[in-house]
């Protein structure tokens, strides 16, 4: 259905608009001016932030410059988040645009994993993809695709190229029809305390008395009525899963 | 699935949402931060070029001090000069190479362009190829299979013609067995066949010598006799008996025996057809009045007796009778009819008694003839044939066809190796007795009712009132003879110096023939000449000619008076 292929299309080319400010704590040469971006939702913080690199490090002198890492109001960003996700978890009820400091020193190595180049982060993405598909088919989808699918898959990621995308994982969201979904769906929740889980958590929300918490996907808070397979087929991340944040209700 | 219109609330709140979500969060940004960006690039390329004026500046400002001592403003200005021409010079340089950079993009560019089309173009081909290929190895599989089935069929024809072979040579085995079988019986029956001609052979043979024997003895019995009853006498004119007794038989004198035919069909007007063969001219071997020598082959004929009475009247055949004749050596007489028979009398002490008949014949006998030895018998018949028997056996010798109508007179050419035979279909043939076959015909131009024949030449007499004589080695007529009426018959005389015609005209004439004139001519009250085979004949002397007419009365004339002798119309018919 038309509606469903541009929900597909707003989903992927979601942005946040960020501004990277460097620590002050860092040496520079000049004064470093904040770097404004529209940060893709779906994608990784390390994979889109070379410009941002390149930005800072034409203030700053060869020798300070150890592994970029950024954070938020005190909590150092996991690259390994979707962005879409890092925004609605911490920063969803602040203004726009999202004040990101930009560190080059002082790698908090117990909160962040390092991520030395982009095959780090195509790592991480075919794992997630997997075992997305041993949740929903086994992994026989998966394991049928070829090594160049997998390729494809990760260049559509990378360079942001929605069709070449969505012709490979179109059969990551295909199921048989004898059966009336995934076998299982793949979803993480993530909760403003710190913790995710992934186990299948069966959440009431009483719909008459007033909200404590908000479930937000992709930015949007759907109906609690939407059919889990369809978010999954539709509201999936690149890497196959449903990343679910709980943040409590704005109260304005 | 969820209901439709379930679908249609949540989904269209998610899409809601995502609009919202993006205007939001990013159509108010994207321009800005796009801006933004931009300037900031401006603001670095800027930060860039005014740090390199200022080293130029800086490098310019050292230039300065160094020839500050000289203080000379005039060489420090030439100096800034020659420094923005080369400025300069390097400027227009970069820009003459910027633009030579962009003339190589461009037609680099169009190289590009080019080469797409190109293999554009091949690929077009390429499928075009490809498009014949399959069309070939559709055609290649058709043609494939038309040639098995060929094959096939080739298969097919070759295993017929085996089978077809074999069978051929299974039945000309047969063939050849039973030609061989067929060669066998036939011989077989050729044995047979010649063993009972064999048999027939000795039978008749037998059969002749005892009929030899019983003639023997009977000459020999008659030879004892001492009355001359001499039976074989064909005429016996006796020159000085009128004849008027009637007590003829007590003289002994058989006479020419008339023996009458009676006949049973009726032919209109009761003719009587060849009643002057009573007088037979058998001359030749007519016996004399003296009984002493009463031998049967003797030589010319002595005596004559003018016949009175019927010696002897019976009944001959089933129908008309056409022809009589006695045998030369007048012992026997052949009679033929339309009962298509020739019968065979015995001429015994007065009587005749039946000795046999001859067959063979299709239709009615219209003349009679022995030859001069009397062994053949030669008879013309309706059938358009002639036929010779030989008397022993009574045996049909020949046959001779090929006459188109009727054959009315067939005679034997005086060497009896030849006969001649005239017909209705007015010709006359010459048929040659060894081969039988007839070796000339000759075309008269009128239907022959009669023949004679001397040794040169052969009279005959016809439908056109002419008699023709022909000459035998000849072809055509030598002579015609005109008369009054019709031919009827002809006789000739023992010397064959005279010839007797009978026409319709009721007369008889007399024809020498050295002469070729008519001699005389001999007719009488009542005598009609009825038929065209009325018959006249001379006396075996030549004194007496004898006639039937159309009233059955039997007209004999003497030629020396020119004058009727006798009639005789007893028992006549």
């Amino acid at each position: 259905m038309a509606d469903d292929k541009d929900v597909l299309r707003d989903v992927w080319f979601g942005r946040i608009p960020a501004c990277f400010t460097l620590n002050q704590d860092e040496e520079t040469e000049r004064e470093a001016e904040p770097y404004y971006l529209l940060l893709p939702r779906v994608s990784y913080l390390t994979l889109v932030t070379d410009k941002v690199k390149k930005h800072f490090l034409r203030v700053m002198r060869a020798e300070d410059v150890g592994e970029m890492w950024f954070e938020y109001e005190g909590t150092p960003l996991k690259w390994h988040y979707p962005i879409g996700v890092l925004f609605d978890l911490h920063a969803s009820n602040s203004i726009l645009p999202w004040s990101i400091t930009v560190h080059f020193k002082n790698f908090p190595g117990q909160d962040l994993l390092h991520c030395m180049s982009s095959s780090v982060v195509e790592a991480h993405f075919m794992s997630s993809i997997k075992e997305a598909d041993a949740l929903k088919h086994k992994s026989q989808v998966v394991n049928d695709m070829q090594k160049k699918d997998h390729k494809q898959l990760w260049m559509g990621l990378q360079n942001d190229k929605f069709e070449q995308f969505w012709a490979m994982n179109r059969k990551l969201m295909e199921y048989p029809t004898e059966e009336a979904g995934f076998r299982y769906i793949p979803f993480r929740i993530y909760q403003v305390n710190g913790t995710h889980t992934s186990t299948p958590l069966i959440l009431e929300s009483s719909q008459g008395t007033e909200k404590r918490y908000q479930v937000v996907i992709h930015g949007i808070e759907p109906l609690m009525e939407t059919p889990l397979q369809w978010l999954s087929e539709h509201l999936s991340h690149p890497d196959n899963f449903l990343h679910i944040c709980v943040v409590p209700a704005p109260s304005d | 699935m969820a209901q439709p219109r379930g679908a249609c609330t949540w989904k269209p709140h998610i899409c809601e949402q995502l609009k919202l979500r993006d205007r939001l969060q990013r159509h108010g940004f994207e321009e800005i931060v796009h801006q933004y960006n931009r300037l900031l690039e401006k603001s670095d390329l800027q930060a860039v070029l005014s740090e390199r004026y200022q080293a130029d500046k800086y490098e310019v400002a050292r230039g300065h001090e160094a020839t500050a001592a000289g203080g000379d403003a005039p060489a420090l200005q030439q100096e800034m000069a020659d420094m923005r021409i080369r400025h300069q010079e390097e400027l227009t340089e970069l820009h003459k190479k910027r633009g030579e950079l962009a003339q190589t993009v461009i037609e680099l560019n169009n190289l590009i362009q080019q080469k797409d089309k190109e293999i554009q173009s091949n690929e077009a081909k390429m499928q075009e190829y490809q498009q014949q290929m399959a069309n070939l190895e559709g055609d290649c599989r058709d043609l494939n299979n038309c040639l098995q089935d060929l094959e096939r069929a080739n298969q097919t024809l070759k295993d017929e013609y085996d089978a077809l072979q074999i069978t051929f040579s299974a039945l000309e085995e047969k063939l050849r067995k039973t030609t061989e079988d067929n060669q066998e019986l036939v011989s077989r029956w050729m044995a047979e066949k010649a063993q009972e001609a064999n048999r027939l052979n000795a039978e008749n043979e037998k059969d002749s010598r005892r009929r030899q024997a019983k003639l023997q003895k009977e000459l020999a019995d008659a030879a004892k006799e001492p009355l001359p009853v001499d039976p074989d006498d064909d005429i016996e004119v006796l020159p000085e008996d009128s004849g008027k007794s009637g007590g003829e038989q007590p003289h002994g004198r058989a006479l020419g025996r008339t023996p009458s035919k009676k006949s049973s069909q009726m032919p209109p007007g009761g003719l009587l057809d060849s009643i002057s063969n009573i007088f037979g001219r058998r001359g030749a071997n007519s016996l004399s009045a003296s009984p002493e020598n009463s031998e049967a082959p003797s030589g010319a004929c002595v005596e004559v007796r003018v016949p009175s009475t019927a010696l002897h009247v019976f009944e001959a055949h089933d129908g008309e009778v056409n022809a009589v004749r006695f045998s030369p050596g007048s012992r026997v007489l052949a009679t033929g009819g339309m009962d298509r028979r020739v019968k065979l009398w015995e001429v015994a002490s007065g009587r005749c008694e039946p000795k046999g008949a001859l067959t063979g014949s299709n239709a009615g006998i219209t003349s009679i003839e022995f030859d001069s030895a009397g062994s053949y018998l030669l008879a013309a018949s309706n059938d358009f044939a002639s036929r010779i028997w030989t008397l022993e056996d009574y045996r049909l010798r020949h046959t001779l066809t090929g006459h188109s109508g009727k054959v009315l007179s067939a005679r034997f050419l005086l060497d009896n190796a030849r006969i001649v035979s005239g017909s209705y279909d007015r010709t006359l043939k010459l048929w040659d007795l060894r081969s039988k076959v007839c070796m000339k015909t000759v075309f008269t131009g009128s239907s022959c009712n009669d023949i004679v024949c001397t040794e040169q030449c052969v009279m005959s007499g016809h439908f056109d009132k002419k008699v023709r004589f022909w000459d035998i080695r000849a072809e055509s007529s030598v002579r015609e003879l005109e008369l009054l009426g019709r031919v009827t018959s002809l006789d000739l005389n023992h010397d064959r110096t005279e010839l007797l015609t009978c026409s319709r005209d009721d007369l008889l004439k007399i024809v020498d023939l050295r002469t070729n004139a008519v001699r005389q001519t001999l007719s009488a009250e009542g005598f009609k000449c009825g038929a065209d085979w009325t018959r006249v004949t001379f006396s075996p002397d030549g004194n007496f000619v004898a006639g039937g007419s159309a009233d059955g009365a039997l007209y004999v004339w003497n030629v020396l008076t020119g004058k009727v002798d006798r009639t005789l119309d007893r028992n006549h018919k």
